[in-house]
């Protein structure tokens, strides 16, 4: 496998957040900041209080271009989560978001650590070398494009599907509701009257 | 069918007896003991050992 | 289309190919126009679902009067047959003439681009709770039967009367959370609706029969919505009594029919007895059984209470963690109609983004085939849970190919490909082997390598850590999108690099986010342990385990076990694993896998 830019220098900015007291408390993220440092190919290593919060996001971009980054670590929670926001923060200094790795210290080391300040900051340091390893070989990918069939299919004929392909429909797509029993309805249709307004339920 | 297999658990130790076909194989387990899914399949000893 | 059912899904987000089967219904329903005429002269009966079975309907017969469609229908096991056609008594009424005999289920295939699950829920049958009567005693009813003896629509036309004697009870008792917040039996969850349906039927109660004694059974009364906390004032206003405390013994006095309640009062601390005439159970609601097949045809997974579980429960509250699957109602988690609703519009919000998109991306984490590596075997497209790998052809020295757009990325192909000839986009092999090497390069005795799934294992670290779970710190994880991506070769390799201990994880069988790739990751976890133990390694030095999303509890519980078996683990073990597992000379690592094939 050839690496599409493998002529470039690698450049690894490594974003440890503080995550208010939610990583801090239990890390010392300062000594993780500083260790990430010394990595093979980090360029630079940056402490933010929320990296995820606008300023945050603007200082990933800030050093991107100051700094010439190609591979961007951030060190804070799950990418479960916030994936999508680095992600897309990276591809707005240019740099390809496929570029981008996450280490989990919030939900995988401060939160679940929480007694051990020393052996949860040695933690956060090895995960954060263990994504700077991945960040390395990180390669530049291009999203696939797929169509889309602007139509609906819903599951179930009670009233929340009903409901569901009454607003689909009135925003103009076809709808396919497809219900078990020979009528819609669901339960809610055996209900006599229903609360708070005690009014009836067909 | 009911056909039964011996099991043991690489957590615990422990081993039992559950349902194997090899029909349905793979199939999820736990341990009765202390619910780990390394459940191992306790091999007879004359089963082909060519296989492997 | 009514009397439908899925039968099969394909696709994936934007492009679904959904099989429908429309059942017969004998009875043109666009014909039909619901005079009745062929209910008259239908000679079967058998109990009214609707009507909670206090009264019949034919084997010809309309669901209920505001039925939609308006259109009567044959029920098959009820009808006298059709073959050969027994009876024909409506067909030969039938001005119409819209009775069709022979007509067959007819299955059709439908394309659409985004999916909404409002399969709804059960309600609990309180027949195991022996000490409440259901079923022994005349008397004793659920709600759901309430409901139709109030409505006037209902079997008495409103008139509401007790079963054993079909008189008006004067003295009416309700007992809450049946079926529910018991871990015993029953459920755990509260189930969100009944606090409220037995206030509204108390009010009603009040409403149409003033003079009626209503004594409510409770442990907590949950009130909490808009207008809720009015309502049950109203109830309370209206002389409705709530009795903190729920029945221990109902029995029954069989000359009048007449229940005779026991409870200990938690507000005085008093045993009671309460003398009534008519005995409501408030059920609990339970996920939708026949829902199985939905959500396994969607890949969706269940929290522990068994509903089905939601992207995120916060933040995507209506996203299934299938793309382009959304959740709505009851299917979801227990919740009246207003909720429901507010539900249902936000599910078809949040479709309206997919389908108001005229295209979409997918995530480039799909695999390629190196055609030049490729020796043939055909193995990965065996393994492919989405036959998104065309043929391979040994003799024509035809390489399989990737479909981009069906591929899903699970990587379980890469695994199982003898010769390296499957890169996986954004997980390779090499940034695996980084990630291993990353581990164990330093103090490698203290740690323990886990792979985890990114939808399940690893999510429940996630939720393990939301939920402030606790546990030993040795622990390293690589997420890979399935556990059907670790290669047996990355174990090895670990092993070889000095880990006392390995972990593979994964969604549950019944959760695999890649339909059925994490069965692959069990055969290879087996193969591995016969493996280890022919070369003199521990074989419990490689774990297997199913963790859901939902399971931080079980994740923790893990992590701890690991951390216990990886003490054991001594120094001169893992040098000799090392020694046994090196690399010999001149092979690559691959030679063992491919001889293995």
């Amino acid at each position: 496998m050839v690496r599409a830019d493998g002529a470039e220098d690698l450049r690894v900015g490594v974003f440890v957040c503080a995550c208010g007291l939610n990583i801090a408390a239990s890390v010392d993220v300062e000594e993780v900041r500083k260790f990430a440092e010394t990595l093979p190919d980090v360029a630079v290593a940056v402490l933010n209080k929320y990296t995820c919060a606008d300023p945050g996001q603007q200082e990933i971009k800030r050093y991107i271009l100051e700094h010439k980054l190609n591979r961007v670590v951030v060190a804070s929670c799950s990418p479960r989560m916030h994936e999508p926001t680095f992600r897309q923060c990276v591809a707005e200094a240019g740099v390809n978001p496929y570029l981008l790795e996450m280490t989990n210290l919030r939900e995988h080391c401060s939160w679940v650590h929480s007694t051990d300040r020393v052996a949860a900051t040695e933690k956060a340091k090895d995960m954060v070398k263990i994504s700077v390893a991945r960040a390395r070989l990180l390669e530049s990918q291009d999203e696939t494009e797929i169509p889309v069939t602007n139509r609906a299919l819903v599951i179930g004929g009670g009233i929340a599907g009903i409901q569901a392909a009454l607003d689909l429909g009135d925003a103009g797509y076809q709808v396919y509701l497809v219900e078990k029993e020979p009528s819609i309805g669901g339960i809610m249709a055996q209900l006599d009257k229903t609360y708070p307004t005690m009014d009836c339920s067909i | 069918m009911a056909q039964e297999a011996d099991f043991k658990c690489l957590r615990c130790g422990n081993s039992f007896r559950a349902p194997y076909s090899p029909e349905t194989e793979p199939q999820e387990r736990a341990c009765p003991n202390c619910k780990s899914n390394s459940v191992r399949r306790v091999k007879e000893q004359k089963e082909a050992p060519g296989k492997k | 289309m009514t009397y439908s059912e899925v039968e099969n899904v394909t696709g994936y987000i934007g492009n679904f190919k959904v099989t429908i089967r429309k059942k017969a219904r004998y009875v043109d329903e666009k014909e039909c126009n619901a005079c009745g005429d062929c209910v008259k002269v239908c000679p079967s009966c058998t109990p009214d679902e609707y009507q909670m079975g206090f009264s019949t309907r034919k084997g010809i017969y309309i669901p209920f009067p505001q039925a939609v469609p308006s259109s009567y229908l044959i029920d098959m096991k009820t009808c006298l047959g059709n073959n050969p056609i027994a009876c024909a008594k409506c067909q030969e009424v039938c001005e119409k003439k819209c009775i069709d005999f022979d007509a067959k289920d007819e299955v059709v295939t439908v394309d659409v681009g985004a999916i909404i699950v409002a399969v709804g829920n059960d309600v609990y049958d309180p027949t195991e709770l022996d000490e409440y009567g259901y079923r022994s005693y005349e008397n004793v009813i659920t709600s759901m039967e309430f409901e139709r003896l109030i409505c006037a629509g209902g079997p008495t036309e409103g008139h509401f009367i007790r079963p054993s004697d079909r008189t008006r009870p004067k003295s009416i008792g309700f007992i809450q959370c049946v079926g529910s917040r018991s871990k015993k039996r029953g459920n755990p969850y509260c189930s969100n609706i009944c606090c409220m349906n037995t206030i509204k039927d108390t009010v009603l109660l009040k409403d149409h029969y003033p003079d009626t004694d209503v004594k409510v059974f409770y442990m907590d009364i949950r009130a909490f919505g808009k207008g809720f906390e009015d309502l049950y004032m109203k109830s309370k206003d209206e002389g409705v009594h709530y009795v903190r405390g729920l029945p221990g013994e109902v029995e029954e006095n069989p000359e009048t029919g007449n229940l005779i309640v026991t409870v200990e009062n938690t507000t005085t601390g008093k045993i009671e007895k309460h003398e009534l005439e008519l005995l409501v159970l408030s059920v609990g609601l339970l996920p939708r059984k026949d829902s199985d097949v939905v959500r396994q045809l969607l890949t969706l997974s269940r929290t522990s209470d068994g509903f089905l579980m939601e992207s995120h429960p916060k933040l995507k509250p209506v996203d299934a963690p299938t793309r382009g699957v959304f959740l709505a109602g009851c299917a979801e988690a227990p919740k009246d109609v207003k909720d429901s609703v507010t539900q249902a519009s936000a599910a078809a919000a949040r479709a309206n983004v997919i389908l108001a998109s005229d295209k979409l991306t997918v995530e480039a984490i799909t695999a390629h085939i190196d055609p030049d590596l490729c020796k043939y075997c055909g193995l990965c497209v065996k393994v492919c849970p989405y036959k998104a790998i065309t043929p391979t052809d040994r003799k024509k020295k035809i390489a399989p190919q990737v479909i981009e757009a069906a591929c899903a990325g699970c990587g379980t192909c890469g695994a199982e490909c003898p010769f390296d000839s499957i890169s996986m986009r954004h997980f390779t092999d090499a940034q695996i082997y980084a990630q291993i090497d990353a581990i164990l390069d330093t103090n490698s005795q203290d740690k323990v390598v886990v792979f985890a799934c990114n939808w399940c294992s690893y999510a429940g670290g996630d939720f393990a850590g939301i939920s402030r779970l606790q546990y030993p710190v040795s622990n390293r994880l690589i997420r890979t999108m399935c556990s059907g991506r670790v290669k047996d070769e990355f174990v090895l390799y670990a092993f070889r690099k000095g880990a006392p201990v390995v972990l593979v994880s994964g969604c549950h069988f019944a959760d695999c986010h890649y339909i059925d790739a994490n069965r692959q990751t069990q055969l290879r976890v087996e193969k591995l342990w016969d493996k280890l133990e022919k070369n003199g390694i521990r074989p419990e030095r490689l774990q297997l385990e199913w963790i859901s999303a939902a399971e931080g509890q079980k994740f923790a519980v893990v992590m701890k076990a690991v951390e216990e078996l990886r003490q054991k683990v001594t120094a001169e073990e893992i040098e000799h694993t090392k020694e046994v597992l090196a690399p010999k000379p001149k092979k690559k690592p691959v030679e063992e896998a491919a001889s293995s094939a």
